[in-house]
């Protein structure tokens, strides 16, 4: 578990040291060498988190930015990968790989032609629209519209802040600032790495889960105090959706703390390195449970009931505008940040690297770049989600919190503990692979069987399943002259 | 918590438009509605009774942006009916073309409008995607994307360009297996479905008391379709059949409103492809234009009492012409105009359907009803 070659923490605490002993001990204020250089350790840490969470923010907004186009553009999941090496046209899609410098991309491009002599389209050449055809014509080195949301932040902080006159001045002021700190305060115990992170108490992931939940009193506060009709729509469904979805997510992590018998997060991790397998084998329909109950906690397509533009404008910020409209949108990404980052601790094994054991130089990969890899890759099922569903209605958000997820997150802590009990039960060092074999086969025979949604009764009397009986169509042409 | 009224509109992203909906609300339940139309009145027939007969054309492309076409149609079949002028069947044809093709982008950009309503903006952009092809289409024919300026009294403005059939047939065969996308992100979604289905009945008696038309009316299962019940034009030569969905017993639900305009959809693409097979002197001869074959020669003037009706059935639904000629004391001008608008009647009735449904269901209900505020306030 140590054997992190980035053990950043390690490294801060060495300088910090060497910087005290140089200058505080040798002052006559000596006996503080030690808490000088924790303090500056501790500081240093939180900066360094903070500025890695903040950076790499802007991968996830970039990631949407360009899933989404590129699910809208094409054709779905399915075409989307194969847009990569074959346009809509027939042409490939830009060669971008030939523009790369120093040519790492040359071998990209041979796969390219091989993939398009046969899986290439060429029958669709004339009937094309000039919306599809986007391309970027620009320079490829510089990642194009990475740095948008920069210019776009710059915006923002040039907008003048406004009040509503009728609102309540106060908390519409605080508002905003309730919901940016405990957002940022998440990241105090999401670790990055072994030896990353800004602090590791004994109950961090209880902490955690109550600095999560004070975010939906700030948004009902912004809701409400703006004084505007929508706004207060949006803040009231917003916390009634919040408070369904409070109870399955804790219930769900109550799981994983029983299972893995921590309520620390860098114990939960080395449970799942010491176990062999990760807890999304053992605890599958957790994991499931839990990328629900997150996209609903951020809410996000298709939970996003608060500010669904459609119907409420824009929920309850649409009174907010200028950089605090600009925090709040960052501090939505880093709620859905922390739900991928959490769900990657959680269920993905955290910095664990996929087949330690079997494949010994993998672990020459840093271990942050498998948390940022894990935390990435769970943002891409929360584009999908946006691009794929549509927004449900409040009171079916409610119904499916309460009669769903409530009761599968009980079963699934059941699961858990009788995973505790009788199987990781910290006696039996020799911890059986056939368990998580088993518990995932049989979850994923379950899941297809129950995809397969395709009522034959139902086709068969032509009845729909959320509508009552329909009656017989009036012959046609009985208009007819 | 106490009941409210929210005044959605006349800016609002539900309207599709420029209206105001008032609606009286119990928490999260609608208790009570108020369309409140006339934001973007124009005075259409006030203006055409000082225009001559070609340049109302114009006028009525702007009745609908979503529909130019069908609107400049169905004024000018009322136009030649008072004026008293036969047009050549190949002008029919290419009508019926042109027509079609603007039903098609209506109804696309309906659908494009409706999936960002229920929350998904995928189902937009697919639905502008093909929508942008018949735009191209429907440019070559008219010279222009929005507004066309097609029809002339007495036949059409141009011949179809050389190469359109074989372009419009390709780009039709392409749309056709397309639709099956958005029946794939829609109908196979359970979201959709919940979002859509048992939400928003309306039963085929109260429409067709209120004079609710169209693919609405259909939708509850009665069928009529002004092409197959009066055909005009070359309706009655062409192999197609109305659309007409099974409605409910409590009536017809956002989802079969949403059902008929893609069978629809299908349907005129299919009329479109026959069209060009029937079409007299064959889709690939072009005629200059103003050739008799396309454009027959009419009269200026219209004599006094004479008066020239004619009903056309819309995108929306059954839009009516009525003209009535004012002698030589108007000149070329007609002496009064009259457009019956299937939104101007639908909104009241849709605004109705949606009481005792969530406010969620607003834009759901709304947008189903296809409404065009351009026609409705005219």
């Amino acid at each position: 578990m140590t054997d992190d070659i980035l053990d950043m923490r390690g490294w801060v605490r060495a300088a910090m040291d060497f910087v005290s002993e140089n200058t505080i001990g040798m002052s006559r204020h000596w006996e503080y060498t030690d808490s000088v250089a924790w303090f500056l350790t501790e500081f240093i840490m939180c900066v360094m988190v903070f500025g890695g969470i903040m950076t790499t923010l802007l991968v996830l907004l970039w990631m949407e930015r360009k899933l989404l186009g590129r699910f809208m553009d094409r054709r779905g999941a399915r075409t989307s990968l194969r847009s990569l090496w074959v346009g809509e046209n027939g042409v490939t899609a830009g060669e971008w790989w030939n523009q790369l410098p120093f040519g790492p991309g040359v071998p990209g491009g041979m796969v390219n032609k091989l993939l398009n002599e046969f899986a290439g389209n060429d029958h669709e050449l004339e009937a094309v629209s000039r919306v599809q055809n986007r391309s970027y014509h620009g320079v490829w080195w510089l990642l194009p519209g990475f740095f948008q949301n920069l210019a776009d932040g710059m915006k923002f902080l040039t907008k003048e802040h406004m009040v509503p006159e009728k609102a309540d001045r106060f908390v519409f002021e605080i508002a905003p600032f309730l919901i940016i700190a405990t957002t940022v305060m998440c990241f105090t115990f999401i670790p990055l790495g072994p030896h990353f992170y800004s602090n590791n108490s004994e109950m961090s992931i209880l902490f955690l889960m109550a600095v999560f939940s004070v975010a939906p009193l700030g948004v009902f506060f912004a809701g409400w105090s703006s004084n505007n009709k929508y706004t207060l729509l949006g803040g009231i469904r917003s916390a009634a959706q919040l408070t369904a979805y409070e109870i399955p997510l804790l219930v769900i992590v109550l799981s994983v703390v029983v299972l893995s018998g921590s309520f620390n997060v860098i114990e939960v991790i080395e449970f799942q390195a010491d176990s062999g397998v990760w807890n999304i084998f053992l605890l599958p329909m957790g994991s499931v449970l839990f990328l629900v109950v997150m996209v609903a906690e951020v809410e996000r397509i298709p939970f996003d009931m608060p500010e669904a533009e459609a119907e409420l404008v824009e929920g309850w910020w649409t009174e907010y505008g200028g950089m605090r409209w600009g925090l709040m949108f960052a501090s939505e990404y880093l709620r859905t940040y922390a739900a991928c980052l959490l769900f990657a601790h959680f269920f993905l094994g955290g910095w664990e690297a996929p087949f330690e054991d079997t494949l010994p130089l993998i672990g020459l990969v840093p271990h942050i770049l498998w948390v940022f890899l894990k935390a990435w890759f769970m943002f891409i099922f929360f584009v999908w989600f946006r691009a794929a569903l549509h927004r449900v209605r409040t009171d079916q958000i409610l119904e499916f919190g309460w009669r769903w997820l409530l009761p599968l997150s009980l079963v699934n802590l059941v699961m858990a503990t009788v995973l505790r009990l009788w199987v990781y039960d910290g006696v039996n060092e020799e911890w059986p692979i056939l368990v998580p074999i088993l518990i995932t086969s049989i979850s994923l025979a379950l899941f297809i069987l129950l995809s397969i949604d395709e009522d034959p009764e139902a086709l068969e009397a032509q009845t729909r399943p959320f509508s009552v009986q329909t009656v017989d169509v009036a012959s046609p042409g009985q208009h007819r002259k | 918590m106490a009941e409210m009224w929210i005044s959605m509109g006349p800016q609002h992203p539900m309207t599709h438009g420029l209206w105001t909906l008032k609606v009286k609300v119990d928490g999260e339940t609608v208790v009570d509605t108020e369309p409140d139309l006339g934001y973007i009145h124009r005075g259409v027939e006030k203006i055409c009774e000082a225009r001559d007969f070609t340049q109302i054309t114009t006028y009525c492309d702007r009745l609908c942006y979503a529909s130019a076409n069908t609107w400049s149609h169905a004024y000018i079949y009322a136009a030649e009916d008072l004026l008293e002028v036969e047009v050549p069947e190949r002008a029919e044809y290419i009508r019926m073309v042109a027509i079609e093709l603007q039903r098609i982008a209506s109804h696309l950009m309906w659908l494009g409008a409706y999936c960002p309503d229920v929350g998904n903006l995928t189902g937009m952009v697919w639905c502008l995607r093909e929508r942008e092809m018949m735009m191209d289409l429907l440019q070559e024919l008219g010279g222009s994307r929005m507004h066309y300026n097609f029809p002339r009294v007495g036949g059409v403005k141009r011949d179809l360009p050389i190469g359109f059939a074989l372009r419009c047939r390709a780009k039709l065969k392409l749309f056709l297996d397309r639709i099956q996308e958005y029946e794939a992100i829609l109908d196979e979604s359970t979201i959709f479905l919940v979002r859509t289905q048992g939400v928003g009945y309306a039963k085929a008696e109260e429409m067709i008391n209120h004079g609710v038309s169209g693919p609405n009316v259909r939708a509850a299962g009665h069928n009529y379709d002004v092409r197959w019940a009066h055909p005009y034009s070359v309706y009655d030569e062409l192999d197609w059949e109305p659309s007409v969905e099974r409605p409910s017993i409590k009536g017809s639900d956002c989802y079969d409103r949403y059902r008929v305009r893609v069978e629809e959809m299908r349907q005129s693409a299919l009329m479109i492809l026959d069209g060009l097979d029937k079409m007299p002197g064959g889709a690939d001869t072009y005629h200059e234009p103003g050739d008799p074959a396309i454009l027959a020669k009419a009269p200026a003037r219209a004599a006094e009492g004479q008066t020239g009706y004619h009903h056309f059935e819309d995108s929306r639904g059954e839009s009516m012409f009525y003209l009535a000629g004012g002698g030589e004391g108007r000149g070329k001008h007609p002496y009064r105009v009259s457009i019956r608008s299937p939104m101007f009647i639908t909104i009241p009735y849709a605004a109705k359907c949606m009481i005792g449904y969530k406010i969620a269901d607003i834009p759901a209900i709304m947008g189903s009803f296809d409404p065009c505020i351009g026609e409705t306030d005219r």
